[in-house]
């Protein structure tokens, strides 16, 4: 991210004044992201009205195109004077908070200073707004790795957060409790594993190239297990939150059916990648497991000296059991995932070529 | 003159919120007390309150004391018959019942409830008056509340160890004004001046202690004081160094805590009030962060102006419209008190976390928005460099302004050297405050509380330390 930027008011759009009767209006911070182009499209598809926060001017444009109503923000969630912006005269909306840093470029700071400070910022503003609705999006870092490669994390599963992100993330979510508890107003929190799907950023369409050149690692034989989450699936979920009786005050995972083998999602992306037309490698890079144990540690060591390295980082994580269940969400929000892996997968490489990007 | 060596029943080392309640109660339970303090005995009301006057009379070193760490917490602690409580704000703010169940179940402490504790808090706010304000709050505190109102943020008025006249004239009750005089007529003996060099002990029994005394002669003598107990109250920073010279060390010392705090001096366009402490604190982000207002006398505005590191000529001829508000932290990080052999002072060192960091900066911008809505038209963060704020939409320059090296940060809230409990692999004390490996050798002070409460301690100090001296008059 860059320093917070000032710009103007939201940008006219003919959709500002809803009938009252109406789907309730919309307010979306991180729009210009992976999950929140997605979710964008979705509420803009089903004629709901949208208020968007973007982080630069330039990804602006993206959102506009998406309908008229749609209205883009551009500002920072640190920046108090953007998010009453983005707040102003918005009414009785729901809230999806998607902002949040992941690999922050200028040390381990960022992660509080956006996933803590920011959030606060849009919780306060979105209480003063008398926001019907608070869905904070939220991560597995917060809980760190499965103790054991048959564990699942549920909902009533401890925190022990993974580093500056996992820290960040925790204590976002406590902010998120309190205002729920104290009755500032609806939150619910919906807990999202690894993404996949289209308007992907640049390190997925690199994933995609490396796994097709042999080159992504397998640590060790590749047995952990992932959950991950198709962001169709995952819209599906923010929006069964968002109507759901019974959702405030809990949290949920969001995940695609079942968490698949490390080596099962290699081996799904090669077989993705041949049948879009692409040609893979039969290579496959191999590391020892303990590689990724050594990348933790340094990686710890960095990130206490407020240090990100994100290629440590992410060879770090390689090598746990990341997987929850999805119980509660199917029990309480009805939330069905419909796509799994294979079909997630080709649509994602099927939007990097549309879009004309070399994998 | 004196004789050179004293006996007596109980030693107390320190004279704060912790070595008052201790004296007081185990005088009125007929034992024979000695209290030593370090600094002198100053008439409470001989000088103004919260002025700088009074700060290098009752302050160690003036006020000027470091925590070592990037960046440097300067902190103040009392030296002085009645320690910090001679020189606080008065606020009171019983531990929070959550904070003591959490404490409990992390360093399995023995008979620590929140009820347990709420009725020593309870007795303690009978005994010495605790009450809120008569009528309208003085303009500083006002502009607090004003702030909040605005912005639809909670804030409390705070009640105080004050005693209010039917003139609304207020009188902080200190430790000076309130248990020392009671234990004195009790029978204890309070002797100011007087520093305790080291504790002496034989295998697990302390038996007294050496002290350095300065007389009204201005010569030194060297005081043995023979004890059966020793309390040592000298706060999280002296009691720690004590023990270490005496040769206690295991888990004493590491561990300490604070409320990493960082401020504004804001300028108004209209005058405010000087010669009190604002009683409003925006509780909105507690328990992460919380906002009050700070001593604001002359000397202490032309000290913040002066941290923000930019011009501030005009400002300070228009002093009396500025006043000073902060933000303080519960953080993550811990830090270290170590006696070295051949320094005076020990070494503390404090290093704060990103994330610490980070609520800093997210407290700086809260306080800057509290304060531009209650009408100030200029804000100096005590941050090197950073700019002066006059609108809201300049307050998000503060986050990358707040640095390791640009942050001028304090603190009044030292505890947690001496940790109580029976996880002894955690603690350097067990849950009433007797020291690991001794028989008669107790901490009861802010040193014992587990950690930052995220709220003024001195309840909280004053609360464990009425229940250990039942535990100790019951068990004796």
């Amino acid at each position: 991210m860059t320093e917070p930027r000032t710009a103007g008011a939201p940008t006219p759009a003919g959709g500002s004044d809803r009938d009252a009767t109406g789907p309730p209006r919309s307010v979306i911070t991180g729009a210009a992201g992976w999950l929140g182009q997605n979710l964008v499209r979705r509420l803009a598809g089903d004629g709901r009205s949208v208020r968007c926060l973007v982080h630069d001017a330039d990804e602006a444009p993206l959102l506009e195109l998406v309908g008229r109503d749609a209205e883009v923000v551009v500002g920072d969630t640190r920046d108090p004077a953007a998010v009453d912006r983005l707040f102003d005269g918005v009414g009785p909306a729901t809230v999806f908070h998607a902002a949040a840093v992941i690999h922050p470029r200028n040390g381990t700071r960022e992660f509080f200073d956006v996933n803590v400070g920011g959030t606060q910022l849009v919780l306060d503003r979105a209480r003063r707004s008398r926001a019907r609705r608070f869905v904070h999006v939220s991560s597995n870092s917060p809980f760190g790795a499965n103790p054991t490669p048959d564990d699942r994390f549920t909902e009533d599963s401890p925190y022990n957060p993974y580093l500056g992100y996992g820290q960040s993330k925790h204590e976002a979510e406590q902010i998120v409790w309190r205002a729920g508890e104290r009755g500032d107003l609806s939150t619910v929190i919906i807990r999202a594993p690894w993404f996949y799907g289209p308007y992907q950023p640049p390190r997925q369409t690199q994933f995609f190239a490396a796994v097709r050149k042999g080159r992504f690692p397998l640590l060790g034989d590749g047995s952990n297990r992932r959950s991950m989450v198709y962001t169709t699936n995952l819209v599906d979920g923010l929006l069964l939150a968002e109507a759901a009786d019974v959702a405030p005050g809990r949290a949920y995972w969001i995940a695609d059916a079942e968490p698949y083998a490390m080596r099962d999602v290699i081996t799904t992306v090669r077989e993705a990648l041949a049948a879009e037309g692409l040609a893979v490698s039969s290579r496959q890079l191999r590391i020892p497991a303990a590689a990724g144990v050594v990348a933790e540690r340094i990686d710890r060591v960095l990130q206490d000296r407020g240090r990100y390295v994100q290629a440590l980082h992410v060879l770090g994580e390689l090598k746990d059991t990341i997987a929850c269940d999805i119980g509660r969400a199917r029990a309480e929000l009805g939330y069905e995932p419909s796509v799994a892996l294979l079909e997630g997968m080709r649509s994602s490489i099927r939007w990097c070529l549309d879009r004309g990007e070399a994998i | 003159m004196r004789p050179s060596t004293i006996d007596t029943d109980i030693l107390v080392v320190g004279s704060g919120a912790g070595g008052a309640v201790t004296a007081s109660t185990l005088a009125a339970a007929g034992r024979t007390v000695t209290v030593v303090e370090e600094g002198p005995w100053v008439d409470p009301d001989a000088l103004d309150p919260f002025s700088i006057e009074e700060m290098v009379a009752k302050y160690r070193y003036r006020g000027a004391s470091a925590a070592l760490g990037a960046p440097v917490v300067a902190y103040a602690e009392g030296r002085c018959v009645g320690g910090s409580t001679e020189i606080n704000s008065g606020l009171w703010h019983r531990a929070p019942g959550d904070l003591i169940d959490e404490w409990r179940n992390t360093y399995q402490i023995d008979e620590f409830t929140p009820d347990t504790i709420a009725r020593y808090s309870e007795r303690i706010e009978d005994d010495l008056g605790v009450s809120r304000l008569p009528g309208a709050p003085p303009p500083s505190s006002a502009m607090l509340e004003r702030g909040a109102t605005k912005l639809d943020w909670r804030a409390v008025e705070f009640a105080r160890v004050f005693r209010y006249e039917a003139s609304g004239r207020g009188t902080k009750q200190t430790m000076a004004r309130t248990l020392l005089p009671r234990a004195v007529h009790d029978g204890a003996e309070v002797i100011p001046d007087c520093q305790v060099l080291k504790l002496l002990h034989h295998h697990d029994r302390v038996v007294g202690a050496r002290c350095r005394r300065h007389l009204d002669t201005g010569q030194d003598e060297v005081l043995t004081i023979n004890a059966e107990h020793v309390f040592v109250c000298g706060g999280a920073i002296q009691t720690p160094a004590l023990l270490q010279r005496s040769g206690f060390r295991a888990n004493i010392g590491n561990g300490l805590k604070l409320h990493p705090t960082i401020k504004i001096a804001a300028r108004f366009p209209h005058p405010l009030d000087h010669g009190d402490v604002p009683m409003h604190r925006i509780t909105e982000f507690s328990p992460h962060l919380s906002i009050g207002g700070s001593q604001s006398r002359r000397g202490h505005v032309a000290l913040a102006l002066a941290e923000s590191g930019t011009e501030h000529t005009e400002a300070m001829e228009d002093w009396e419209n500025v006043s000073i508000y902060y933000a303080a932290i519960r953080s993550d990080a811990g830090g270290r008190v170590m006696a070295v052999p051949g320094l005076r002072a020990p070494i503390v060192t404090y290093r704060l976390t990103e994330g610490d960091l980070s609520r800093l900066a997210r407290g700086l911008v809260h306080l800057g928005e509290a304060l531009l809505a209650a009408g100030a038209t200029e804000l100096y963060p005590s941050v090197t460099g950073a700019p002066v704020v006059r609108r809201p939409e300049e307050l998000a320059q503060w986050w990358a302004a707040v640095t390791r090296t640009n942050a001028n940060l304090m603190t009044v809230h030292m505890t947690s050297t001496v940790r109580i409990g029976e996880d002894r692999d955690r603690t350097g004390a067990d849950s009433f405050g007797r020291v690991w490996g001794t028989a008669n050798l107790r901490v009861n002070d802010a040193a014992l509380v587990p950690d930052a409460p995220g709220v003024n301690p001195q309840a909280s100090i004053m609360a464990i330390a009425a229940r250990n001296c039942d535990h100790f008059l019951a068990g004796a």
